[in-house]
């Protein structure tokens, strides 16, 4: 094998490698003990909140919490999938009013479904709200 | 009369205890707001660790801080996300790897609040701020530890209690610990501190 060769399947497999991580971090946690982390985007018609997400599947449930750079929290949430339903667990006081929780449960159920089929993004037409994700590595 | 006399001893004892712990909490605010008014500069590595309770899961951040006399900061993530919080007098920016905000912080209160306890919490000033935190030093081995119980009903709502650990040698904050409501604890560890060291001004530009 000459020495280009060696390196391009260096770099092939370097690159195999690099993706399988990537997967492996995006993949929606679907089993016990499995985990997953995303960087965290959603806009709003006048503003945006960054931030990251972490999802466990304990069993039971896919619990997701998101919080900001700072490490303040936003949301823990609960995700059933025998039920297809979303349980707000806490909120930040300033997202605690009835109307947005109710749209929030929506959403997040909505961005669920997307994850679930290996998409990053979810985007609430009626109010105008985009959910991006991406996945963060360790 | 050997009560009367054991019950004065008791509350002479008591009073002396108290007020020695008194004088010596006031020592250590005197040493701290001396060094923060000496400190011109500032500039540090550190190490976010947010501790999640409900998921039994810690999520680390690394990055940069750089700290100028005159209103003047850079709080910046590295890894594993690039984040970048610059206060600059009255004006922040926040950039992310999708768009820059330039913020003027007289115009908003909770970036004002969220501005000012960054600052002050970097470099110990926010034990004088007697109005918002109800704090409590103590002594522990190498470091004194001040506990900040949040007085204000906005700051109430985020954080249960703010701990600043400090490096007695030299007088500044070693460790931030955030702990709120839901039980979630972030632990902030500035790392290799150095002091009066120039800054670029590049590093504070806003606009």
């Amino acid at each position: 094998m000459s020495p280009f060769h060696r390196t391009f399947s260096l770099w092939i497999s370097l690159l195999f490698l690099a993706c399988q991580g990537l997967w492996a971090q995006a993949a929606f946690p679907s089993a016990e003990g499995e985990r997953a982390r995303y960087a965290v985007y959603i806009e709003l018609p006048r503003s945006y909140i960054s931030g990251v997400c972490i999802l466990l599947h304990d069993g039971t449930d896919v619990k997701g919490s998101i919080f900001n750079e700072f490490g303040i929290s936003a949301m823990d949430f609960a995700y059933r999938p025998q039920k297809d339903k979303v349980k707000l667990l806490s909120v930040q006081k300033m997202l605690d009013k009835w109307y947005i929780r109710k749209r929030l449960k929506r959403d997040l159920r909505e961005l669920v479904h997307v994850l679930q089929q290996g998409g990053t993004r979810y985007v609430d037409e009626k109010y105008h709200i985009t959910f991006q994700l991406t996945p963060l590595q360790e | 009369m050997f009560k009367v006399r054991l019950i004065f001893y008791i509350l002479y004892f008591i009073f002396a205890t108290s007020s020695a712990l008194a004088q010596s909490e006031v020592q250590i605010r005197q040493q701290i707001n001396q060094a923060a008014s000496q400190m011109k500069s500032m500039q540090c590595d550190f190490v976010q660790t947010k501790h999640l309770k409900m998921l039994n899961d810690k999520m680390v951040a690394k990055g940069k801080m750089y700290y100028r006399q005159g209103n003047q900061l850079r709080w910046e993530y590295v890894t594993p996300y690039a984040y970048t919080f610059i206060l600059n007098n009255n004006k922040v920016l926040l950039k992310n790897s999708r768009r820059n905000d330039v913020i003027d912080v007289n115009q908003n209160k909770v970036f004002k609040e969220i501005a000012r306890i960054m600052m002050n919490s970097v470099v110990g000033k926010c034990l004088a701020d007697e109005k918002d935190f109800k704090t409590q030093i103590t002594t522990v081995g190498q470091e004194w530890v001040a506990t900040l119980q949040p007085l204000r009903k906005d700051m109430k709502q985020m954080f249960q209690q703010i701990i600043l650990h400090f490096d007695r040698k030299q007088s500044v904050v070693a460790v931030v610990e955030l702990l709120e409501k839901n039980g979630d604890r972030t632990v902030i560890e500035l790392k290799d501190i150095r002091k009066n060291e120039p800054i670029s001004s590049d590093l504070f530009t806003v606009d």
